[in-house]
């Protein structure tokens, strides 16, 4: 009798969650869907009432002039030299502005030098090989000490150091011959070969601290452990870096003595995971947050204190397929049997459905690298009939009747790989339905991100565990620099463990364009290299765009002036402010 | 007793060799760190090749293990990649305090590891402080109140309670304190982290901040316990010292209070001793969910990218904590407990 | 912890029978008197019917983007972009997830993943355990201290620890396989025995406690003497008479190992998808803790059900079988 009411107390808590999680969740999904649009002028006023209505509520209103960002991920460093991690690079516009940065719509902005050098100005030589710069003479550290073009020497010395376990010794290695400092004003960049990727990429992470670091590097060998790499107290820009917790949160200070001071006081940089960011950017206790998911922005938009907002970075969503005879389905080897993959592929739809309309199709893997794409480009459409005609035609028919195609023996089965990303795994789905209509099947695997990105000896893809490997991945973003994706000296294979062309793909053709580009610095004829590369890996099915893959912000409708870029995203923080 | 405690830690100590071993075996079979350096772009492949020189992580496992172990300062690194080793190592190894740096921050892992430590015992404190309370006063409350509606009614809460599992529970406080509560205008419970970033680090805020995970994570080991002290102090009732302080004519709550329940809760003490270093594993999940920022989420954080250094530096701690638990509580409870003799 | 907190010793004894039942009888008896027991044996077989005969009731319907009715599995699998994320509904009474596929079939589906793995797990777990227990307190000397050091050097480190590290060094190895005519990721496999082989540790020590009780007995030492070799009086001998607590510590491992399934897959380094489980469905939901909570409600309710169920069994199992912890109500 008595145990029965101890399991009557079980069944009551059981019912009574059901009841509340059912209650609860209705009026969450009601809120009809809404287009993004900029902030309007209304928008304010809406809020209102919900920011008055948190009276007792844990959070005060913030003190006037701080921006809280949530992270999802926690930074690793902030050295330039050893972050390679997006959240660590992303800060340095607060902090460690370097010779220029990028406005949204890809047009660079003077931060330290004086001007964006040009063949027209002198700042570049016609051969493409010298570059001049002229750095302000009224910029100083955080603490008050010059500016001067010998910071940007030892910051070079330092990439190439050694002792120095740097992340990327890319572009230093491979096409700067020397950095010299004639004076403390200007500095000569000396290329081995023309360098088309210099805008993006000449001190792209930042400057270091020559008379802060130098004494370090001299007593301890190597700038690996210095303090400075994790409590950057000393910078060169809008603010000051003072304080990191680990996993908790990150501060800057406003710094009055940059040129631009800023309007904000304080930049607070708060870790969270995903379901914490989404419960604080809908309560309106942060004002920017990222690394989001496309199914969050209408439930962001409707929350009243917030815009979800994208930004192009070069990111496209893609295809990269298998050639290598050795390990890729057969299938693979036939150009109509991957044009017939991309046929049954509804791109259109993933793009309406899943990501909510909010982007569009890549042709190219240059797709959201203006203007390296060729804007006539036309790419296949959705036409499963026409995919079922060129696999007949090729030979694959479902001779045995198990609903997929076959050939030889073989079933026409591609392993398609992704890492961890529910998005990813959502798409792997869809598609898999889809060409499970054209009677193509799909053997779905999913890897974390130190296994799906691992090299030759372990990752799937350059030991050809795939036949179609889906991630995003930009070029040297402005600048469109990817080749060694796609080139035949950098197949990866037993003797070349370290190449970087995945796919196992080689044509001399395509070779040659990229080769040309890589020194073209006529922009105007590298752009029409690039259409003609375009064409090619389109026509041949080289990689297959799936969609525009930008960044995806969440900002406050509270912080205004943010004007988001690509590259640099907070370039133009010190002109943020808040409005209460 | 020294000999007792000399015979122990010699049997510990090559265990948690053993273990390192395994781990550190284990580990190679991870993903590759320097591939999720990058979490949108890797590393180019001249840059990999390079760092895995730099890192060692070229050289064969017993020297990796050894450079662990004992550090790299009696060998020469090649660090220019000409292939002729140069530099010498500057690794202590564990052995000598040196947890090697982090691959992915290069930080030393010992630091990583010791500026979350704290906040993880704060939780974990809190919770074992919260556990112990709760779970006497019900345990005892209900093997006094044997078969009441109360007994009853824990009996069920309590099966309930050990039987859910804690991304459930975590999700569902979530929902209600701070969703629910948000949507109805009730004051509501942060979910994130461990203080606002507007009021700052105060205890308030920290207290605040940590409701949710330590009731996320008591309520279940509570569940539990005070179940372990119902059915210890029934038994301790039911014995003849304790009905003879009854037919004396003792008052029942003196009864209870000084003699049945000093003896009940003494092997409940220990079994909280036992457990304190395994709240570790329990507070994985928590703090990965509340973003709590703790030794616990940077195990996780850390084993998405291979950082195998800290990771074996978190492993290895809890290892030793295991062993010097075990035997504090050993020797506490030879202490207590006078029938109880240590050899 | 858990498992011991729930015997409690008895005042009172067992009443005599008047007619005289074989062992198991008198446990079936004892076991019916736990009600709490009967009534989760009831609602488990009612969760097994759900999960192996319910999608031939529940997870049929037309597929409106392939335009085909479909049952089964592929109901469960099919997506239909146009009702993602819908609340629960007549049509979806678990509501659909980010691509619009039904929750409840997902979970008759992702069932199956999650009581196999409890079930296979503790399999493992239990032949691992009663062999190192039955083998360390049957011949004792070296080989008892050796797999004993072994057994303690495992409970250093907590298990969740060593099933992280564990299942991440395996989870390379992800092929698919091919069970029961399903379709598997290979990480069903390893999950299983990463959390058999990280959990068999407290059951060794009791097999051996009870091995090394029993071995001293006269008719163990008769038999030895007579020459019946070690591994006959081990097996029929031995493990026959420490069957109780192995069925109890077993069934408590099913429930246990759900319950870590749930965690590891929960942290992303369990089950991996496309197969389901109740598990990796907790994982997926997070992100919609607010705007979509029955992504994640239903499987976490399965998962607490089906965890109830068997620890209340375990418990009447425990009073049915190990008279010694009997109790009384």
């Amino acid at each position: 009798m008595k145990r029965n009411l101890s399991f009557l107390v079980s069944l009551i808590v059981l019912a009574s969650l059901v009841l509340a999680a059912c209650g609860g969740g209705a009026p969450a999904t009601e809120a009809p869907p809404v287009v993004t649009e900029p902030p309007e002028a209304t928008e304010p006023a809406a809020t209102e009432p919900s920011t008055t209505e948190e009276p007792a509520a844990t959070e005060p209103a913030a003190s006037a002039g701080t921006a809280v960002i949530t992270f999802v991920q926690q930074p690793t460093t902030l050295s330039p030299l050893y972050a390679t991690q997006w959240f660590s690079t992303i800060t340095t516009q607060f902090w460690l502005k370097t010779l220029w940065s990028f406005d949204p719509d890809n047009n660079p902005v003077p931060e330290i030098a004086t001007e964006i050098p040009t063949v027209e100005n002198g700042g570049l030589s016609e051969d493409g090989l010298t570059l001049t710069i002229n750095l302000r003479d009224d910029v100083t550290w955080s603490d008050g000490e010059p500016v001067t073009a010998n910071d940007f020497v030892f910051t070079y010395d330092m990439y190439m150091a050694d002792s120095n376990t740097v992340a990327s010794r890319y572009p230093y290695e491979d096409y700067f011959a020397s950095v010299e400092a004639p004076d403390d004003h200007t500095l000569v960049i000396t290329f081995s070969e023309p360098f088309a990727g210099w805008l993006p990429y000449t001190f792209a992470g930042g400057v270091l601290p020559e008379h802060v670091l130098r004494p370090v590097f001299e007593a301890d060998g190597t700038l690996d452990n210095a303090e400075w790499n994790n409590a950057p107290t000393v910078g060169v820009g809008p603010f000051v870096f003072t304080e990191w917790e680990a996993d908790s949160h990150m501060i800057f200070e406003a710094n009055p003595n940059w040129i631009n001071p800023p309007q904000l006081q304080q930049i607070f940089i708060r870790m969270a995971d995903d379901a914490a960011q989404e419960v604080a950017i809908l309560a309106g206790d942060t004002d920017i947050a990222t690394f989001l998911d496309w199914s969050q922005a209408d439930a962001i938009n409707n929350s009243g204190v917030a815009q979800f907002v994208t930004q192009p970075s070069g990111y496209d969503e893609g295809w990269y397929l298998n050639f290598d005879p050795e390990t890729a389905h057969p299938a693979m080897q036939d150009v109509n049997v991957r044009r017939a993959i991309v046929l049954a592929t509804d791109r259109e739809k993933i793009v309406q459905d899943l990501l909510g309309g909010l982007t569009e199709v890549a042709k190219t893997f240059w797709a959201s690298t203006p203007p390296f794409e060729d804007p006539n480009l036309e790419t296949y459409p959705y036409d499963p009939d026409e995919a079922n005609r060129l696999l007949d035609e090729a030979g694959w028919v479902d001779s045995n009747g198990d609903g997929t195609r076959d050939k030889d023996g073989t079933e026409l089965v591609l392993r398609y790989i992704a890492n961890q990303r529910q998005l990813r795994k959502d798409v792997q789905a869809v598609v898999q339905q889809m060409w499970a209509q054209v009677g193509i099947g799909a053997e779905l695997v999913n890897y974390g991100d130190d296994f799906f990105n691992g090299y030759a000896d372990g990752g799937p893809q350059p030991t050809g565990q795939y036949d179609i490997a889906e991630y995003s991945n930009a070029g040297a973003y402005p600048d469109p620099e990817a080749s060694f994706n796609w080139l035949c000296s950098e197949v990866v294979g037993p003797d070349n463990p370290e190449g970087g062309n995945w796919q196992g793909y080689c044509n001399e053709e395509l070779d040659a364009l990229f080769d040309q580009q890589a020194t073209e610095t006529d922009p105007e004829a590298r752009t029409q290299l690039y259409y003609q590369i375009g064409k090619i890996m389109h026509d041949d099915v080289v990689w297959v765009g799936l969609w525009k893959d930008p960044d995806l912000w969440s900002v406050s409708t509270r912080l205004q002036n943010v004007r988001l870029s690509g590259a640099t995203p907070f370039w133009n923080a010190q002109e943020w402010t808040v409005s209460e | 007793m020294l000999n007792y405690i000399i015979r122990r830690l010699a049997q510990a100590i090559p265990q948690l060799f053993l273990i390192s071993i395994v781990l550190f075996m284990l580990m190679q079979a991870f993903g590759d760190p320097i591939a999720s350096l990058g979490v949108r772009t890797p590393p180019r492949p001249a840059d990999r090749e390079r760092l895995r020189r730099q890192l060692g992580l070229d050289q064969p496992l017993y020297i990796q293990y050894l450079s662990w172990l004992i550090g790299n300062d009696w060998m020469k690194i090649d660090m220019d990649g000409d292939g002729v080793p140069e530099t010498p190592g500057k690794r202590l190894g564990v052995l000598r305090g040196d947890f090697g740096n982090s691959l992915i921050s290069k930080r030393p892992a010992l630091e990583l590891i010791t500026e979350r430590l704290p906040n993880t015992l704060l939780l974990m404190i809190t919770v074992e402080v919260v556990i112990i309370i709760f779970s006497l006063m019900i345990g005892v409350y209900s093997a006094f109140k044997q078969y009441s509606f109360f007994d009853n009614f824990v009996t069920g809460l309590s099966f309930v309670g050990y039987s859910i599992p804690i991304p459930l529970i975590a999700l569902l406080l979530m929902y209600f304190f701070s969703v629910n509560f948000k949507n109805w205008g009730l004051p509501y419970l942060p979910t994130v982290g461990m203080f606002d970033p507007q009021v700052g680090r105060t205890p308030g805020q920290i207290a605040l901040h940590m409701i949710l995970p330590v009731l996320s994570l008591s309520i279940i080991s509570i569940a539990g316990y005070s179940r372990y002290v119902r059915s210890s102090m029934l038994e301790v009732l039911g014995l003849d010292y304790i009905r003879t302080a009854r037919a004396k004519g003792l008052r029942e709550r003196i009864v209870v209070m000084k003699h049945a329940l000093r003896n009940a809760t003494l092997p409940f003490v220990t079994l909280i001793g036992l457990d304190i270093p395994f709240l570790f594993a329990g507070a994985v999940v928590t703090e990965s969910i509340f973003a709590w920022p703790g030794t616990g989420r940077l195990f996780v954080e850390r084993t998405a990218q291979s950082d195998f250094p800290v990771l074996m530096g978190i492993l290895m701690m809890i290892g030793v904590a295991v062993v010097i638990f075990q035997l504090i509580t050993d020797i506490t409870y030879s202490f207590l407990d006078p029938r109880i003799r240590i050899e | 912890m858990t498992t011991t907190a729930l015997s409690q010793p008895s005042a009172l004894v067992e009443s005599t029978e008047p007619v005289i039942l074989n062992p198991w009888q008198l446990a079936w008896r004892r076991f019916r008197r736990h009600r709490m027991a009967v009534i989760s044996l009831i609602v488990l077989v009612l969760i097994f019917a759900y999960i192996w005969l319910g999608g031939l009731v529940f997870a049929r319907g037309t597929c409106v983007p392939i335009d085909k009715y479909v049952t089964g599995e592929a109901y469960a699998n099919c997506n239909d972009l146009s009702i993602k994320l819908q609340p629960p509904s007549l049509a979806h009474p678990f509501g659909t997830d980010t691509i619009g596929r039904d929750i409840l079939a997902r979970t008759i589906y992702g069932g199956q993943i999650s009581l196999s793995i409890g079930v296979f797990a503790a399999i493992v777990e239990v032949l691992i355990g009663v062999l190192v227990g039955a083998v360390a307190g049957y011949f004792g000397r070296w080989v008892d201290d050796l797999l004993m050091r072994i057994t303690e050097a495992m409970l250093i480190i907590p298990s969740l620890f060593l099933l992280i590290v564990l299942g991440k060094a395996l989870g390379g190895i992800v092929p698919e396989v091919e069970i029961l005519g399903r379709a598997l990721s290979g990480s069903v496999v390893v999950i299983i025995l990463v959390i058999g082989f990280t959990s068999w540790m407290y059951l060794a020590r009791i097999v051996r406690a009870n091995v090394l009780s029993l071995k001293e007995l006269d008719y163990i030492s008769a038999s030895r003497a007579l020459g019946v070799s070690d591994a006959r009086i081990i097996f029929k001998h031995l493990l026959p008479n420490t069957i109780a607590p192995i069925i109890v510590s077993a069934t408590l491992s099913v429930s246990g190992a759900i319950l870590t399934e749930s965690y590891v897959s929960f942290l992303g380094l369990g089950v991996q998808t496309p197969t389901a489980s109740w598990g990796n469905m907790l994982d997926s939901a997070v992100k919609y803790i607010q705007s979509a909570p029955w992504l994640w409600f239903f499987p976490g309710l399965l998962i607490l059900l089906t965890v109830l169920c068997i620890n209340f069994i375990g418990d009447g199992l425990r009073d049915a079988l190990d008279p010694r912890s009997t109790r009384h109500v």
